[in-house]
């Protein structure tokens, strides 16, 4: 039963704005469409860039990797402003918890002390990694042709800082509530010999240039990175007694999975452009066949570090697989990465 | 298994704990130069000796941000959801009020936008990490503030004119070009002299006087959402003053030399945003059935009595002066709106709101608040006449195209320094060519950067050029994307009849 309760009704002369009705139609739009597409200006420029006369402010030349309509990549999580910082306020917020549990039972304390050692010399160094790649992301978000691309590319640049603070407040928690932790991570990453492929790695990533390439460079070593450090050795742990890096780990590993969705979706959107998808596929392919490798032998110098900490950990033997598994992906939107750039990896 | 004996938690203090999430991430990269990875804070000529001097004008944490935040945006969707759903807009002060809101719209939505992401480029590009997270936040800030006030206004859309075509016309209608060129000409500069335009001049020197006073009129006239997106945008706003102040301290004290460039940025970007606040001028004294302030008043307030008097004796202190021209600002202030909106008014055929006469009781409000100006200089003259001629059945529209400024953009109707009878005119030759300036002011910033300003997309020379759809008044509108009822005049307007009949009251005639 539901009682009655009578509204003014006013019928409304239009639905949405103009340029939603144009290309979605006659309905109402969603906040995600409201808030988004065309934002970015695409005509009629006043001034040349002082810091880039040949190039428009907005110009699809920033990048090789071109859509013929930058609104046929949208977000598949329908991201904008207020969901998004509702979404990580939760994810923080339920990392907060994980850590306040694993501090409250002085679980950090009792690793096992090969996990430790990994922990502080191999993972809290990429809070390094995760800056840099703000970097790039920012950077892309300046430059990515297009609204929905650009805002992806803007949160992604916050994700990082976020993530980078995941790892400090294990950081600090591992300190005994100093930076003594953060210290010797840091120093292990301007100097660790594990760690200087990945430094060298995302520094060249970050002078690269071109958004496009330097987005994919971070997402070809993410895909590595993450698979094998928030996954892999997620079920090592679990296994081998060091419970409280699992539970630390599932908070980056659900990050990643996020963060995928839309890479992985702006791939599609590149190799499946009616008009540039060839040309997208085959500089997809060019640049995935340049860095992978590089990013496979980053990688693989972490991660060999990790198994002589832990000699079942497997976690080289796993940067293969993710590897494998980023070609596999790869090879399913057409993106050939040639052969001859594996072996070289090998 | 070692179980390392717990050392007693020590808690770092608030500004250790946030250094240690944010600038601590920065390191010196080693495998590309320095001159590789910050290819674009050289050439302005700024020197900084030491990032790390970068005060933190906030200390949030990432996940403190995004705490806040959220719990701000769930508030402000609740009125909007609450708004929407119970016909709000019925109980504002006049639908003639959202004018106000359809230049907001249109002209500064897509500026909050512009920001997000060259804040964003600022976040890649600064050497230190203590202004590139500054940045970082601002520009997640100012997406957020984009898209709110598109939401905020979104259900306006959906009941009244002028609103549906925004972004089109921020980047094609005639006036939208000067607060689009504004900030295109802050993008095309550097990274430094960005932080001064926007995060300073913008944010900080003229924010009372560009994007404050549109908040104020909402809670005046009973628009309820944007009031409450004023307030919620508030915090937000806050540490973008503090950011911009910080700025320009920062620039000053870091290289004695960094003074004169710092110098004419203040100098240059105060007249191009004071110019831009001409629009907000007229907002204020025209546009709002139940007025907020006075220009004068919002002028004399915000930037004589808090700016000259306030912020420039503490600048004095680094050798900065109060920006040159600004004797001719205060000079105008009795002036301004009138000028810009008799141009609103003569215009608005084509533009996406409506204008009118303003009503007797108006007018006697504003011979009140500009006692020396406003009789004799704007009623008599201007008013009286247009009043005879819609006694007369008719209603005055120019219908020629008016001749822009090269720099701001405005129509020339400015008047001469002491003289308001006569308009200003100069002008610049550059390359052989002949170039129209409304003002000292621009003048001088022409002739600072003549090859940037000659670039400039001039809309009035883009007609006459034929982009812009075709010859003829109806060939412009259409390609401006203008509908039946976003232009013209108030009175037996659309939204005036739409809007009597929603309330179950006679529509106005043609007054």
């Amino acid at each position: 039963m539901q009682y009655e309760l009578r509204t003014q009704v006013i019928e409304p002369i239009r639905k949405t704005f103009t340029h939603l009705v144009e290309r979605y139609g006659d309905r109402p739009a969603s906040r995600y469409e409201e808030g988004t597409i065309g934002l970015q200006a695409t005509e009629h420029f006043h001034y040349r860039p002082l810091w880039a006369p040949d190039k428009e402010l907005y110009d699809p030349a920033y990048s090789r990797f071109v859509l013929t309509d930058p609104y046929s990549f949208t977000d598949p999580r329908q991201l904008y402003y207020a969901p998004y910082v509702t979404a990580r306020s939760q994810l923080h917020e339920s990392f907060g918890k994980t850590l306040d549990y694993l501090e409250s039972h002085n679980l950090l304390a009792r690793l096992p002390e090969a996990w430790r050692q990994l922990l502080t010399g191999l993972v809290l160094p990429l809070r390094h990694y995760e800056s840099g790649g703000q970097m790039i992301s920012s950077n892309a978000c300046r430059f990515a042709y297009g609204t929905t691309i650009a805002q992806c590319a803007g949160y992604a640049a916050f994700d990082r800082v976020g993530n980078a603070q995941i790892l400090s407040r294990i950081g600090l928690a591992l300190g005994g509530g100093t930076t003594d932790a953060l210290a010797e991570a840091k120093a292990a990453w301007m100097d660790a010999p594990a760690l200087q492929g990945l430094r060298r790695y995302v520094e060249q990533a970050m002078v690269a240039g071109d958004w496009g390439v330097e987005m994919v460079a971070l997402d070809l070593a993410d895909s590595l990175l993450y698979a094998v450090l928030y996954r892999h050795l997620d079920e090592v742990a679990l296994l081998g007694g060091a419970g409280s890096y699992s539970l630390l780990a599932q908070h980056l590993a659900g990050w990643f999975a996020d963060q995928r969705r839309w890479v992985d979706a702006l791939y599609k959107a590149w190799t499946a452009d009616p008009q540039t998808g060839a040309a997208n596929a085959e500089h997809l392919a060019a640049v995935a066949a340049e860095w992978l490798p590089k990013a496979q032998a980053a990688v693989t110098q972490l991660t060999a570090a990790i198994d002589e900490l832990v000699p079942d950990a497997g976690a080289v033997g796993a940067v293969a697989a993710a590897a494998d598994s980023v070609t596999a992906s790869l090879a399913a939107l057409g993106v050939t990465v040639s052969a001859q750039s594996k072996e070289e990896s090998a | 298994m070692t179980a390392t004996p717990t050392r007693p938690a020590r808690k770092l203090s608030m500004k250790a704990r946030y250094s240690a999430l944010t600038r601590d991430l920065d390191w010196e990269p080693s495998y590309v130069s320095s001159a590789e990875m910050f290819p674009y804070t050289s050439f302005e000529g700024i020197k900084i000796h030491d990032w790390s001097k970068w005060e933190d004008p906030f200390r949030l944490t990432v996940d403190a941000y995004y705490k806040y935040q959220a719990e701000k945006d769930k508030r402000l969707y609740a009125v909007l959801d609450g708004f929407a759903q119970s016909q709000g807009h019925l109980s504002l002060s006049q639908a003639s009020y959202l004018n106000a809101m359809k230049i907001f719209l249109g002209g500064v939505t897509p500026l909050e936008y512009q920001a997000h992401r060259n804040f964003a480029f600022l976040s890649r590009h600064f050497n230190g990490p203590g202004p590139r997270f500054a940045a970082l936040c601002q520009s997640q800030d100012e997406i957020r503030h984009a898209q709110t006030e598109i939401h905020t206004l979104s259900n306006y859309n959906k009941y009244y004119s002028g609103m549906h075509s925004f972004l089109k016309q921020h980047d094609r209608v005639w006036y939208m070009s000067v607060p689009k060129s504004y900030f295109d000409d802050a993008l095309s500069a550097g990274p430094f002299e960005f932080l001064i335009a926007i995060g300073f001049s913008f944010e900080y020197l003229l924010t009372n006087l560009l994007f404050v006073p549109f908040m104020s009129g909402a809670s005046f006239n009973g628009d309820l959402p944007t009031m409450t997106f004023g307030f919620s945008a508030q915090s937000d706003e806050s540490r973008h003053m503090t950011l911009g102040l910080e700025a320009i301290k920062f620039l000053l004290e870091q290289d004695e030399d960094n003074v004169p460039i710092v110098q004419e940025w203040v100098d240059k970007w105060f007249w191009r945003g004071y110019r831009v606040a001409a629009i907000v001028a007229q907002m204020l004294d025209y546009m709002l059935p139940k007025p907020v302030m006075s220009w004068k008043e919002a002028f004399e307030l915000y930037f004589e009595k808090q700016m000259l008097e306030g912020l420039f004796p503490d600048l004095e202190y680094y050798g900065i002066k109060p920006p040159r021209h600004v004797q001719q600002a205060i000079d105008e202030k009795e002036a301004l709106s009138h000028f810009v909106y008799w141009v609103f008014y003569n215009f608005s055929f084509a533009a996406n709101f409506t204008t009118s006469i303003p009503s007797t009781e108006h007018q006697a409000w504003l011979a009140e608040n500009y006692p020396d100006t406003f009789v004799e200089y704007f009623q008599k003259p201007r008013w009286d006449k247009a009043q005879r001629i819609v006694d007369n059945g008719g209603r005055f529209f120019f219908m020629g195209l008016p001749q822009l400024c090269q720099v701001c953009q405005i129509p020339m109707t400015f008047p001469e320094p002491g003289d308001l009878n006569t308009i200003c005119q100069r002008t610049s030759d550059y390359n052989g060519e002949h170039f129209n300036l409304c003002s000292d002011g621009c003048k001088w910033i022409f002739d600072r950067e003549p090859e940037k300003y000659v670039q400039a997309w001039l809309p009035v020379h883009q007609i006459y050029q034929g982009n812009c759809g075709g010859p003829t008044v109806p060939d412009v509108l259409a390609w401006y994307g203008m509908q039946e009822g976003d232009g013209g005049e108030i009175a037996g307007s659309r939204d005036e009849v739409n809007w009597a009949a929603w309330h179950g009251t006679p529509a106005a005639k043609e007054a």
